[in-house]
């Protein structure tokens, strides 16, 4: 077919479908690190702005809301390029998990003050009156029922950074996204390619909804 | 005994770490020999040049290339697939030791990274779809045309369209691939690419066909390193010539592309 | 660190930066107003209780929002183009925006109805108006009201999704960026400079949205 005796282009076969697998692994592993990490961070940050006043407004509140201004896709090639010139060369899917957290983090920030806030004063004063330390008031009173206030939006936030794992394709991480579209110009056949893509998207985000419904529901109960 | 062998040791170790604070004036060439390893960015979507072959490997002209530098040097390799707009990057933010990627030596280029002596020669040209009627650079006035971002090509090609009043009708594509699939389509009527790729590409599609080369020079194409290691280039400007006085050059370039590799050398010009 | 910084290759080149910011603005806005559009749309037929074309509603709006925005960008480009269908870069963004915008906007549109007691329609009912005539003077202003504020973050979301033009040869900030820094390939500081519009951007639509809705809500 090719020149020499060398093939260029192949149809799609199974094996494909597989290497398609393969990146879903990648989007998943680095979706759930930036997830997991962009959560305990924005937790923290959304907990400090809670406390943090004005001072923690103007200095927290600003860079992250620099993270949730600029697009993501602008944040990763800024960041690659950033990483080495400061001596730490990273590669592609390391830096795109880092870039995703910190900007998973800025959103949960955002979530978890909201949080904290939706919590009524009077609640904690009758906490802190009953004898509760201030970080007892915070793990027994302000953690269940703020976390019931705000999962809804974090399931949104977790989802958003699921589907944005495909940005790092442009850094060619070798995730779903770009194996997808490297596959589509290998075999020409983009409609089954993004199709099943998609599939593996849903396939993904789904457990993350249902566990959500399913956290909602039982919390309903006691 | 043993804590004889564990002072030796580590009086040992000792002496390598001291000649690591010595390397901090090391240049490149030692961090790769140190390393044991070569990075080299490759672009996988310019066959036959670069590509994946069927087990999604890479695979081509330029990976052949870095695998034969890794074995002078005698340390291990690693690819970079890269697209066309990260070849220069991957080098600034030394995410890659060298960068065999068919690149352009523009001077405008040359302000950001070192390039070594021409490598390979190319020529720019078109393919175009069986009825969009463009046998010559002219006929492409008018017509919608493709190429990869970031390439000579763009950029050259843009400065016609400019003077046409054509821009509209150019579009630019992450990858050389891109370009191809977009003809296939007839999302465009012409995709400018490499000479090299013509004749696989004419060979995959019924409906594409070749082209008009492009009116500007000649592409000499050089390896890339970091700009200001010029032990590291010296050595990859050897390593091209030994490539050729070996014969390795003429038996990649017969392997990928077929018949004679074009003569490395500028008419005119000593360098 | 051994990197040099080149500023001057991108304040040369500011002038064209800006007035991709214009288009990126622009392709943002169009493509809001004709997702309020379709979302409204959607929403309204998904409440219709008409089963086939609730799931096309449905349909659309899960597609829109489980799979990237890239994605759909990528079926309006070569997933059109395998069926003949060739949109310029320009027409892929503008739709594919409006696209994933409708999905989501018409399930703030679901909520906003939601939150609109039943007992309003019959009152207006009434009142001798038409079905029509209370959904467009009496539900629809509250339910815009409600879902303002969710309009507002789509509309900055909308700006930062445009972004992905870039990857598919259209020409708005971050596209030009791509383009102008290619030439000499200093993506960082080109890069840096870009995130600074769009910053730029998103605070005027956000100090903007909050006048207009001083504006409009004040009674």
């Amino acid at each position: 077919m090719g020149s020499g005796g060398v093939q260029f282009f192949f149809e799609f076969t199974e094996r494909d479908l597989l290497i398609l697998a393969e990146g879903a692994k990648l989007t998943l592993i680095i979706s759930s690190l930036a997830i997991v990490g962009g959560t305990i961070l924005g937790g923290l940050f959304g907990w400090l702005l809670s406390i943090g006043g004005r001072v923690g407004a103007i200095t927290l509140g600003w860079v992250l809301d620099i993270f949730r201004s600029v697009p993501p896709i602008v944040q990763l090639v800024l960041f690659v390029n950033f990483f080495p010139i400061i001596g730490f060369p990273l590669d592609a899917a390391e830096a795109g998990t880092l870039v995703l957290m910190m900007y998973c983090s800025a959103l949960v920030a955002q979530v978890a003050r909201a949080g904290i806030e939706a919590v009524p004063k009077t609640t904690r004063w009758a906490g802190r009156s009953l004898g509760m330390s201030y970080w007892q008031d915070l793990r027994y009173v302000v953690l269940p029922i703020g976390l019931r206030a705000v999962l809804p939006s974090w399931t949104g936030v977790a989802l958003g950074v699921l589907k944005d794992s495909a940005l790092v394709s442009v850094l060619k991480a070798g995730e779903l996204m770009q194996v997808s579209q490297e596959m589509i110009t290998r075999t020409q056949q983009p409609f089954l390619i993004l199709g099943i893509a998609g599939l593996f998207y849903f396939a993904l985000s789904f457990p993350i909804a249902r566990l959500t419904e399913h956290l909602e529901r039982r919390w309903q109960h006691d | 005994m043993k804590i004889g062998t564990a002072l030796l040791a580590s009086a040992v170790i000792g002496l390598f770490a001291l000649g690591e604070v010595e390397s901090a004036k090391a240049d490149k060439l030692d961090d790769v020999i140190n390393a044991g390893k070569v990075r080299c960015g490759v672009v996988l979507d310019f066959p036959p040049i670069g590509f994946r072959d069927a087990n999604n490997e890479p695979a081509g002209f330029d990976v052949e290339y870095c695998k034969d530098l890794a074995a002078a040097m005698e340390v291990d390799y690693e690819i970079l697939p890269l697209t066309w707009a990260e070849r220069l990057p991957v080098i600034v933010t030394n995410r890659a030791d060298v960068v065999f990627g068919a690149t352009s030596d523009t001077l405008e280029r040359a302000k950001t990274v070192g390039f070594t002596i021409p490598y390979a020669i190319y020529y720019a040209q078109a393919v175009v779809t069986r009825d969009s009627g463009i046998a010559t650079f002219e006929d492409m006035k008018g017509k919608r045309v493709g190429a990869a971002v970031g390439t000579v090509p763009e950029i050259e090609f843009l400065k016609y369209a400019k003077e046409w009043g054509t821009e509209d009708l150019y579009q630019g594509f992450q990858s050389e691939n891109e370009v191809f699939l977009a003809v296939a389509q007839g999302k465009i009527d012409a995709g400018i690419t490499t000479n090299t790729a013509v004749k696989p590409i004419t060979d995959q599609y019924e409906n594409v066909i070749a082209g008009p080369r492009m009116p500007w020079t000649t592409d000499y194409t050089s390896v890339v390193g970091p700009r200001k290691d010029f032990g590291w280039l010296n050595y990859l400007n050897l390593f091209i010539t030994h490539q050729v006085r070996s014969g390795r050059y003429q038996e990649l370039w017969g392997q990928f592309v077929g018949g004679e590799a074009p003569d490395l050398r500028i008419p005119g010009v000593m360098y | 660190m051994e990197y040099t910084f080149h500023w001057r290759p991108v304040f040369n080149r500011l002038p064209d930066l800006l007035e991709a910011g214009l288009i990126t603005l622009e392709v943002s806005a169009l493509s809001m107003v004709i997702g309020i559009a379709l979302g409204l749309g959607l929403a309204l037929i998904r409440m219709s209780g008409n089963p086939a074309i609730a799931w096309f509603a449905i349909g659309w709006i899960e597609i829109a929002r489980n799979t990237p925005a890239l994605l759909q960008l990528f079926f309006f480009s070569f997933g059109l183009g395998a069926y003949g269908i060739h949109l310029t870069p320009y027409m892929v963004v503008l739709c594919g925006m409006a696209f994933n915008n409708a999905g989501y906007l018409a399930e703030s549109f679901r909520g906003g109805f939601a939150a609109i007691p039943d007992t309003q329609m019959k009152a207006a009912r009434s009142l001798g108006m038409t079905a029509t005539q209370a959904y467009i003077r009496i539900i629809i202003p509250q339910v815009l009201r409600i879902v303002y504020y969710p309009m507002t973050n789509q509309m900055v979301w909308a700006v930062l999704i445009s972004s992905l033009g870039m990857l598919v040869g259209f020409h708005e900030l971050a596209g030009e960026t791509q383009r102008q820094a290619f030439r000499s390939f200093r993506l960082f500081e080109f890069f840096l400079v870009t995130a600074v519009i769009y910053y730029v951007i998103v605070k005027i639509i956000i100090l903007s949205s909050r006048l207009i809705a001083w504006r409009l809500f004040r009674y």
